[in-house]
């Protein structure tokens, strides 16, 4: 953990330092004068994590014993990748073939990156599910929601 | 007084009962599944209220309210995910015990403290809605800044392992949310050419995405663990561990009147919401515990403390709504459309001119609360079998869910996207231990309190000398003085007398 | 409301099949319009005064239509989002927007953003107003523009709540115009605007018609629109004091560019019936807001005048 706070403390440095030079002052147009400037808290709080991601990588880069198993899991990290995916293929199926589509193949490839491989299960919940959706908006609150 | 009489009579006698618990049921469903939530159960049982007579609407409305915020809390204990932001605190003693077996425990808690709080806050909302609106506004800007500026120290008790690491996030969180048109000069912050993001980002999208998204993911990369770890534990079976004993509700009865104070306390002042409340409720019954490291643990005071200020504040929402017809919250906004529709103006005119309609009310939100606990019990035999299904057939579904509760924010699939885009963050943040607590509250109280700073430069013509105008300003400042130097003299103490453990910045 | 459901889902879906499967060309000819629900945009969020108005002539139209009108919110950027959305819709008369008309005539001059011009859309009427104007509370030691502008000067650093960039454009001009120094305290809603009034923090604000729900505490000092209030007779009109900048906000029926005339003319004639039908005047009455219908065509020609007037206004103005 002391190595990946330090990481992390490096790479927020280099993030806030990035901000209050290029993209704050791209962003964010100075205001009138005579009232607070608008990059005013913006830029406070990236010289605060600045300042405060270098006390981190400081108090992490002494040695010692790492006590603390490294925090991502290659289970997770496999794992993000995969709904990733599974949102990105939902998403265009969404823009393309409407909502219906989108939410089934969300629920569809969502169990199939899971590990599930029944197709029975699979058409049974997405079909629950949808329907479930469905009739709590249309019956019960009686209002479209697309 | 006879007006009560009335109202109680017209509440027991026609339909209105029924749909007090159409509301909390639906409410309650609603909160309890993550990524759905109150302001659309709200918001789209609105033209439902077009057909209703107005006491059954208003019970209807309210009734969704407070069920969803007892709701979200199963969701929190039983899958780490809360069903609202404000419920957040409540996974973090709640997820562990139902990991030990103890979740009926948990969501008993999780109930009783819910109600306790909800139905005193509704007494405090009927004794005291008249006078207390009327303190409500000698709070102006000046005064609501030094407030914040109070409640911020409380962040230091929130930050979890790492004080740096907390405030860092809560930085992070100020910064996302001055994305959008700042309000005093109209210029676009941050929003890289978006006209959806003018507004700024959405608070639910973003907590779906942090709270409910990313435990998704992690769940999701530990499937085999979980499973497992599901299988060999059943509901233990000590009976004790499926109800709340005696000794439990000795520790945690302070704690519950905390709870409900302090969630009553921020409800009233108007724009906070409910997340602020839970957290600064969680954060203070652990930073008086004689054991703030247990908490995250499964300390049930934990569980306690989050959800009767999470449900004290719906009722305390109110007041400013019917006492001056002044919305504190969206929800407050929803029903003064529904108000205006039936007739009822609310301000200090409507005890006048409706005293019956105004009676009968306050009887339906009390038999609210009376039905939130019928509801939660029933509800939580059903709820709580769902740990018992394996965890992959659960995450599709409740990445489905997010996903309308997104969509539903602003009818755009912009908002999902927003919601993917801090599911990483939360991923990220989570797996490097940065507290998204933190997080929440710069996001929640930064903007107001940038904002009521500037307002107070304002007033103040710029001058701080000002200042000794407004005397309730300068007692919270000084309070937070006196509260800063405090904590930083006990946390040294602490820190003299523990021996040197894992010291992490 | 059992019937509206059903049509409503078997509409819903039955558009929902035909717009997945791409979007066959729409046979209907316009004499049968509506053969199926209307979808209603709302430009900003579910409980405030124009989703209120919106949601009561949803249902009148839907009644005089016979078809039901589904409401649904796309709130952002005051409007310019939901209004962004109508333009890439189909001009067929099944997407409109009900908003006010400053979406096209106020906006595009105050955000970068927004570059709306009349002609990007078609209008199917007006129905309300807003009854914008300068408020302060009932103690305030004036009455009336002139009687403010005077202890204005004798008060200088005045502060007054500015919830838009046209509050700031009002005040100052009143300022340039008379030498005065206020001090705008911004304020992000309405809500928030009033109880900054009832607490006396500010000495007035630019108000955009939810002060009349504080007839006892609150008092209209100059109406900031081109005609008098409805609710404050009595009080003139910014134009009448000396200064032509009245701004009308209108709610507006605003449809895509290119829906054929007799769908708008369809729309147009639904919407009339709003201002005789009870429970419409229920829902306006209740937030003292003034029905003022206007035709397909007047609309348009009140659009194009106040495009060009506001112009002058926000352009030159700040």
């Amino acid at each position: 953990m002391k190595r990946a706070n330090a990481i992390s403390g490096i790479i927020l440095c280099a993030f806030s330092l990035v901000m209050l030079a290029f993209v704050i002052p791209g962003q964010i147009s100075t205001g009138p004068s005579g009232m607070m400037s608008p990059r005013l808290v913006p830029q406070m709080t990236m010289i605060g994590i600045f300042g405060l991601s270098l006390l981190l990588v400081l108090g992490n880069l002494r040695g010692g014993e790492d006590d603390h198993p490294p925090p991502f899991s290659r289970k997770e990290l496999l794992a993000l990748l995969r709904i990733s995916a599974v949102f990105a293929i939902a998403i265009v199926l969404y823009e393309f073939f409407g909502a219906l589509i989108g939410a089934s193949s969300l629920v569809i490839f969502g169990l199939l990156a899971l590990g599930e491989r029944r197709p029975l299960v699979i058409l049974t919940l997405t079909v629950v599910l949808l329907t479930g959706l469905w009739a709590l908006f249309y019956k019960v609150l009686g209002t479209a929601i697309l | 007084m006879e007006y009560l009489i009335l109202g109680i009579g017209d509440v027991f006698g026609g339909t209105t009962l029924l749909w007090v618990a159409v509301g909390v049921t639906l409410g309650y469903v609603l909160g309890a599944i993550p990524g759905l939530g109150k302001a659309i159960g709200v918001a789209v049982s609105i033209p439902l209220t077009f057909y209703l007579e107005p006491v059954s609407a208003l019970g209807l409305l309210i009734g969704i309210a407070k069920g969803s915020a007892a709701g979200s809390a199963v969701s929190a204990i039983l899958l780490n995910t809360p069903g609202e932001p404000s419920s957040a605190p409540t996974a973090f003693d709640g997820y562990p015990l139902a990991r030990q077996g103890k979740a009926q425990k948990a969501l008993k808690m999780g109930l009783f403290a819910s109600v306790i709080g909800d139905f005193v806050s509704t007494i405090i909302l009927i004794l005291l809605a008249a006078p207390l609106a009327r303190y409500a506004l000698l709070i102006g800007p000046v005064e609501l800044c030094a407030i914040l500026v109070f409640s911020l120290v409380f962040i230091g008790g929130l930050s979890g392992n790492s004080l740096t690491k907390g405030l860092i996030a809560a930085c992070f969180g100020i910064f996302f949310a001055t994305v959008g048109l700042e309000t005093e000069t109209f210029v676009p912050r941050l929003t890289f050419g978006y006209l959806e993001l003018e507004d700024g980002i959405s608070l639910v999208p973003m907590a779906i995405g942090m709270l409910a998204v990313a435990e998704m993911i992690v769940q999701a990369g530990n499937l085999d663990t979980l499973d497992r770890e599901t299988a060999e534990l059943r509901d233990s079976s000590d009976p004790r561990d499926r109800r709340v004993t005696r000794e439990e509700w000795r520790r945690c009865a302070p704690v519950i009147a905390r709870g409900t104070f302090i969630g009553a306390a921020i409800g009233i002042l108007p724009g906070l919401g409910a997340s602020v409340g839970s957290f600064l409720s969680y954060g203070e019954t652990r930073r008086v515990s004689a054991t703030p490291e247990k908490y995250g643990t499964g300390m049930i005071e934990g569980v306690a403390a989050a959800e009767s200020a999470d449900n004290a504040v719906v009722p305390s929402s109110l007041i400013p709504l019917f006492a001056l017809g002044i919305p504190g919250s969206v929800i407050a906004a929803i029903l003064i459309a529904a108000f205006i529709l039936h007739g009822l103006t609310p301000g200090p005119l409507m005890f006048q001119q409706q005293p019956r309609m105004v009676a009968g009310l306050y009887v339906s939100m009390l038999c609210a609360s009376a039905i939130l606990l019928v509801i939660g019990l029933l509800g939580q035999r059903l709820f709580s079998q769902i740990v018992h299904v394996p965890l992959r057939l659960v995450i599709p579904g409740v990445l489905l869910f997010c996903c309308v509760g997104s969509y539903m924010e602003t009818g755009s699939i912009f908002s999902i996207f927003i919601m993917l885009g801090f599911a990483l963050i939360g991923f990220v943040a989570r797996k490097l231990d940065f507290s998204f607590v933190t997080f929440l509250i710069g996001f929640v109280i930064g903007p107001k309190l940038e904002l009521s700073f500037r307002q107070s430069l304002q007033l103040l013509k710029h001058d701080a000398s000002n200042l000794l105008g407004h005397p309730i300003a300068l007692v919270f400042l000084f309070a937070a003085l006196v509260f800063v130097v405090m904590s930083g003299r006990s946390s040294v103490t602490r820190r003299v007398q523990m021996p040197p453990t894992t010291q992490e910045h | 409301m059992k019937c509206f459901e059903r049509r409503a889902i078997l509409g819903l879906a039955a558009s929902l099949a035909i717009a997945s499967a791409g979007l066959l060309p729409d046979l209907a000819a316009a004499q049968d319009y509506p053969t199926k629900p209307v979808t209603m945009l709302v430009g900003y969020g579910a409980g405030g005064q124009t989703d209120l108005v919106a949601r009561g002539a949803a249902r009148v139209l839907a009644e005089q239509l016979g078809q039901p009108v589904n409401v649904v919110n796309k709130p952002g950027a005051g409007g310019a989002v939901a209004a962004r959305e109508l333009t890439q819709a189909a001009p067929d008369g099944y997407t409109i927007l009900f908003h006010s008309n400053s979406v096209v005539n106020s906006a595009p001059f105050i955000m970068d953003q927004v570059n709306f011009t009349p002609d990007d859309f078609e209008y199917a009427g007006m129905i309300t107003a807003y009854q914008t104007g300068l408020v302060a509370h009932v103690d305030a030691p004036f009455d009336d523009l002139k009687g403010f502008i005077a202890w204005a000067r004798e008060n200088p650093h005045f502060a007054y709540a500015a919830l838009s960039p046209e509050a700031r454009m009002y005040m100052d001009t009143l300022a340039e115009a008379n030498g005065l120094e206020p001090n705008a305290v911004p304020v992000q809603s309405g809500g928030e605007m009033i109880t900054a009034l009832l607490g006396k923090q500010v000495i007035a604000a630019f108000s955009g018609g939810i002060h009349y729900r504080y007839p006892d505490e609150l008092k209209t000092i100059s109406a900031t629109t081109t005609f008098r209030h409805p609710s404050a007779p009595d009080v003139a009109s910014i134009e009448e004091d000396g200064y032509p900048i009245g701004m009308d906000t209108r709610t507006t029926l605003f449809l895509p560019k290119g829906t054929p005339r007799d769908v708008l003319e369809r729309i147009s004639d639904a919407l009339s019936a709003a201002a005789d039908d009870a429970d419409f005047k229920k829902v306006t009455d209740g937030a003292n807001i003034p029905i003022m219908y206007m035709n397909l065509d007047e609309a348009r020609a009140e659009i194009e005048s106040t495009y060009a007037k506001h112009k002058g206004i926000l352009t030159d103005g700040s």
